[in-house]
């Protein structure tokens, strides 16, 4: 992706203008707490994502890994009674910021679930469909992203000769791909995946490995992993969680290698419960 | 400080699995520990039996290292190991590697002590006597790190091996001057040398041990400094 092709059309949520390759705190989470009605699941959690590389929460279920990654494209708001204290920036700009639009912030944050949800249209249509809703009518542009994004997310080979054939026929590794190709249409700066490869065999599950480890030159992604091996695989930073509180973030290789925690240490080497 | 034994994995087969690749070094160590005892005494006690024990049991010690390496293989396959379980099964691939070699030198010391003893007895033997205690000390400590995991034993332990090399310079001028001057027992004085050399090549070990002892238990490796 070119950056002239980085550049976004008019939004709320301006993201890329003075966008910064490398950002070290492209994300920023301030003394974050997050509530579902009184419980209070995340405890004051405060930590910064760079720009453009991988980052891994870990963490037992539970630990409010998910709840995090889903306050970052305010997913979360789907949910009855949920409130939350202080902040989490983007680029500087507070996502709460009620000037903000919350369906230009989502079109900026693309998201990969753990089951993968093709739409039941053709593959053609499910990657153009995010172009659809913004009122988008251009042939030619349409073709261009069903393109660039099947590529990106290493289908184009797999999948160009029956672009229009039901996305449900495709095989579980190849709609996981065919969603991240969906999520990456609308030129997000940031992905989030929230196990996007639990339900993958070992060989989708690497196809989809390598593509995160490729599309981390153009996105900054957060993914959520219950997979050690995963996480120590394809992040360059990863943060681990622990009953609603950040436990420990850093350099993933210190990580997985030498925690600075114990309660890390516990779990990472499988001696937790 | 020592550290203290971590708790056991949620999967118990993994921490049996590592029980037994730790058991295994621990049993091949106190062989090697064993077979230089031997091997030393076969030398100063001038009794080759003690020699021929050490060279006939270091084929178990072999075959021991090969099994440290298939165990070790088989949990990092099997288990994945990270942070200190992974440094741990590293370690104890390499520690295993050099209980081998020291077991070797203990072959080397029973053969050259089998030669010594085909001859009179002379007093230039003695001059071992506190380079074998200082090696054997060092194996000892090396192994009690390992078996403890005692990182600030093993760092100490490092600081001996110079002592044992400046000790086998000095054997090794002595005796070359003791060649000079008494030629008919040259056989037995190179030997000492050659003995000397396996002693120091011993504390070379245990120094190689306890660096991996410090990064099993502290994750520093503290090879190499100060060159």
């Amino acid at each position: 992706m070119t950056s002239e092709e980085n550049q976004p059309s008019s939004r709320t949520l301006e993201l890329t203008d003075d966008f910064v390759p490398g950002e070290s705190n492209f994300i920023k989470v301030d003394d974050f707490k997050f509530y579902y009605g009184e419980k209070r699941v995340l405890h004051g959690i405060t930590l910064e994502i760079p720009s453009r590389k991988v980052t891994a929460f870990i963490g037992p279920s539970g630990c409010g890994k998910s709840t995090l990654l889903r306050n970052f494209n305010r997913m979360n708001e789907l949910i009855p009674g949920i409130r939350h204290e202080g902040d989490i920036t983007i680029h500087g700009t507070s996502i709460f910021d009620p000037s903000v639009e919350i369906i230009a912030l989502r079109r900026r944050i693309g998201m990969v679930f753990q089951k993968s949800n093709p739409f039941p249209m053709s593959i053609y249509e499910n990657i153009v469909y995010p172009l659809r809703i913004t009122g988008e009518r251009n042939k030619a542009l349409f073709d261009e992203t069903v393109e660039r994004c099947l590529r990106s997310a290493a289908l184009w080979d797999e999948v160009k000769d029956r672009l229009h054939d039901s996305a449900l026929g495709l095989s579980g590794g190849q709609m996981q791909r065919l969603c991240i190709a969906r999520a990456v249409a609308s030129r997000p700066e940031i992905l989030l995946m929230d196990e996007p490869c639990s339900a993958l065999d070992p060989i989708a599950t690497a196809k989809v490995e390598e593509l995160i480890m490729e599309l981390k030159k153009d996105f900054t992604i957060v993914i959520v992993t219950h997979n050690m091996q995963q996480a120590s695989r394809v992040s360059d930073l990863t943060a681990f969680f622990y009953l609603g509180n950040l436990i420990e973030m850093g350099d993933t290789r210190s990580i997985f290698t030498n925690p600075a925690k114990k309660q890390t240490e516990e779990y990472i080497t499988g001696r937790f419960g | 400080m020592h550290q203290e034994p971590a708790r056991p994995h949620t999967l118990t087969t993994f921490t049996s699995a590592l029980n037994q690749l730790r058991g295994d070094l621990l049993t091949m160590s106190s062989l090697a520990q064993r077979n230089l005892r031997n091997s030393l005494r076969g030398l100063m006690e001038r009794d080759d039996a003690w020699c021929n024990d050490v060279i006939a049991e270091d084929e178990e010690i072999d075959m021991l290292e090969m099994q440290i390496d298939r165990e070790g293989i088989e949990v990092m396959s099997r288990f994945q190991p990270v942070a200190s379980d992974l440094r741990e099964v590293v370690a104890s691939i390499k520690i295993g590697a050099n209980v081998e070699r020291v077991a070797d030198q203990a072959v080397n010391i029973a053969r050259r002590a089998r030669k010594i003893n085909e001859h009179p007895e002379i007093p230039e033997i003695h001059l071992l006597d506190e380079p074998a205690r200082l090696a054997l000390s060092m194996l000892d400590d090396a192994v009690r790190a390992f078996a403890e995991r005692n990182a600030p034993l093993a760092v100490e332990l490092k600081a001996r091996d110079k002592e044992l090399d400046r000790m086998n310079r000095e054997l090794a001028d002595k005796m070359v001057n003791r060649m000079q001057d008494d030629s008919a027992n040259l056989p037995i004085y190179l030997n000492l040398i050659l003995i000397s050399r396996c002693l120091e090549r011993i504390g070379d070990h245990a120094a190689n041990m306890a660096e991996d002892v410090v990064f099993a238990v502290m994750a520093e490796d503290i090879r190499h400094l100060g060159k």
